[in-house]
């Protein structure tokens, strides 16, 4: 089996991830674009627990190379990330339906990180 | 070039494909589903990289839970079934900053693992990846854990301001609000804009009872044959007001709270001779709804007008 096609789409997969969270407005879709590159991470660690053993058939076994150590790491990896993603995407949603109930606005460029102001804004945008 | 090679090009399609869709459709709901077949094809090929655990996991969490939150948000915040036009920023430094990570990622992945082969890996690895996460890695998994259990708290304490406001007073909360006697711009403004909300009630009201009295007067003067009332009536009506655009600022914010105090009384009962009947000033249209009601902290501003109109204020 070719390596270089998990990693490939999950480089790809992280490109879309990065163009999603740059370009969006909507803190909703900036969080789906976050979900695209955990998961294109998750991809190459499950990738390279399938592929790196093989590569590392002719290398001297070194202590940071042994092959056999730890065996599944990249799978127990990415379980981890999908857990902490998990996490993640639960508090930012807090975050976001809060800031919802504030300022009836989801739209990423009108959240005010200096100071509190008094004046109200009614956008409601999608 | 094997079967699981081609099955994973297949499935790399889909998600990148989909994924693109995620990032570039104009439905709030679409790109929710299309992140639904874009999660679903990368657990595809979690199977055929021979992590099935990883894979099923995928499923649960990520199809099951987390695509099903976002979308529950997305109906919690009121986003429009259709297409939302102003969704996006402007696409070229997105699109540049994106393509520059594809390209980079992409070509250097490709340096690296442009000849590497590997033999797939040994089919249930349910049991091996159990006991390594229960033996080697179980110290992680415990400060996981924890660290669910502090985002399962955060979250809650989040969506519920009533417990996380009683930790200690927020000093935005507790700072007094400014005196509603000094004249900075704050106050001027909203002067300004509840006497043209005021001033915008009281000709709409003046308008539709001049126009009542017209169409009584017209109806007696067909009778009557005496059509001169009408001129009179009508040019009793139209404001006396100076042009509010030749006015200075002090001068119209003057005027119209000369408006509200004084000119209530005119456009009154008393103008007809008869009762007229209560305007209709369509839906009330509510301007703040959340945070402190503003009219409360305005009120001592302006005096109350007196019995401006029967039904009609608009404030």
């Amino acid at each position: 089996m070719h390596a270089v096609i998990p990693y490939v789409i999950a480089a790809l997969l992280f490109a879309l991830g990065v163009y999603g969270v740059l370009r969006r407005r909507n803190a909703i879709l900036v969080l789906m674009a976050v979900e695209l590159m955990l998961n294109a991470v998750n991809l190459i660690l499950v990738a390279a627990d399938a592929s790196i053993k093989s590569t590392l058939t002719g290398v001297q076994p070194e202590a940071w190379a042994y092959p056999a150590a730890e065996p599944k790491a990249g799978a127990i990896f990415a379980l981890f990330i999908i857990v902490i993603a998990a996490a993640e995407v639960g508090v930012g949603l807090a975050i976001v339906l809060q800031y919802y109930r504030l300022r009836r606005a989801v739209v990423l460029d009108d959240v005010a990180l200096h100071e509190h102001e008094h004046e109200d804004e009614e956008r409601v945008t999608g | 070039m094997t079967v699981a090679d081609a099955l994973m090009l297949a499935l790399g399609v889909i998600a990148v494909g989909s994924g693109a869709l995620v990032v570039t459709s104009t439905h709030l709901v679409r790109a929710g589903l299309y992140l639904v077949v874009s999660l679903g094809a990368i657990a595809g090929l979690y199977l055929v990289l021979g992590a099935e655990l990883v894979a099923w996991v995928q499923v649960l969490v990520y199809v099951g839970a987390v695509v099903v939150l976002l979308l529950f948000a997305v109906m919690l915040t009121r986003a429009p079934i259709g297409p939302s036009p102003d969704l996006d920023r402007p696409a070229g430094p997105a699109a540049l900053i994106g393509a520059g990570v594809g390209l980079g990622l992409s070509v250097l992945l490709m340096d690296a693992f442009r000849w590497t082969r590997y033999e797939l890996p040994p089919p249930g690895t349910g049991r091996r990846v159990g006991e390594q996460i229960f033996g080697a890695w179980v110290l992680p998994f415990e400060v996981l854990s924890i660290l669910l259990l502090a985002a399962l708290v955060g979250a809650i304490v989040l969506s519920r301001p009533d417990i996380g406001a009683r930790g200690g007073p927020d000093p935005a909360a507790v700072a007094p609000p400014p005196s509603p006697i000094d004249e900075s711009p704050e106050v001027v403004a909203r002067l300004e804009r509840i006497a043209a909300r005021q001033a915008a009630a009281q000709a709409r009201v003046r308008a539709q009872h001049a126009a009542e009295v017209a169409a009584a007067n017209q109806a007696a003067a067909a009778e009557n044959g005496a059509a001169q009332n009408v001129a009179t009536v009508v040019e009793a009506q139209p404001d006396q007001r100076r042009d509010p655009s030749e006015m200075t600022r002090d001068e119209l914010l003057r005027q119209q709270a000369h408006d509200v105090v004084f000119r209530a009384r005119e456009a009154g009962p008393t103008l007809g001779g008869e009762d007229p009947p209560p305007p209709d000033t369509g839906p009330r249209k509510v301007e703040n709804t959340v945070g402190e009601p503003i009219p409360d902290e305005e009120q001592p501003a302006l005096p109350p007008p007196p019995r401006e109109l029967p039904k009609g204020d608009d404030a």
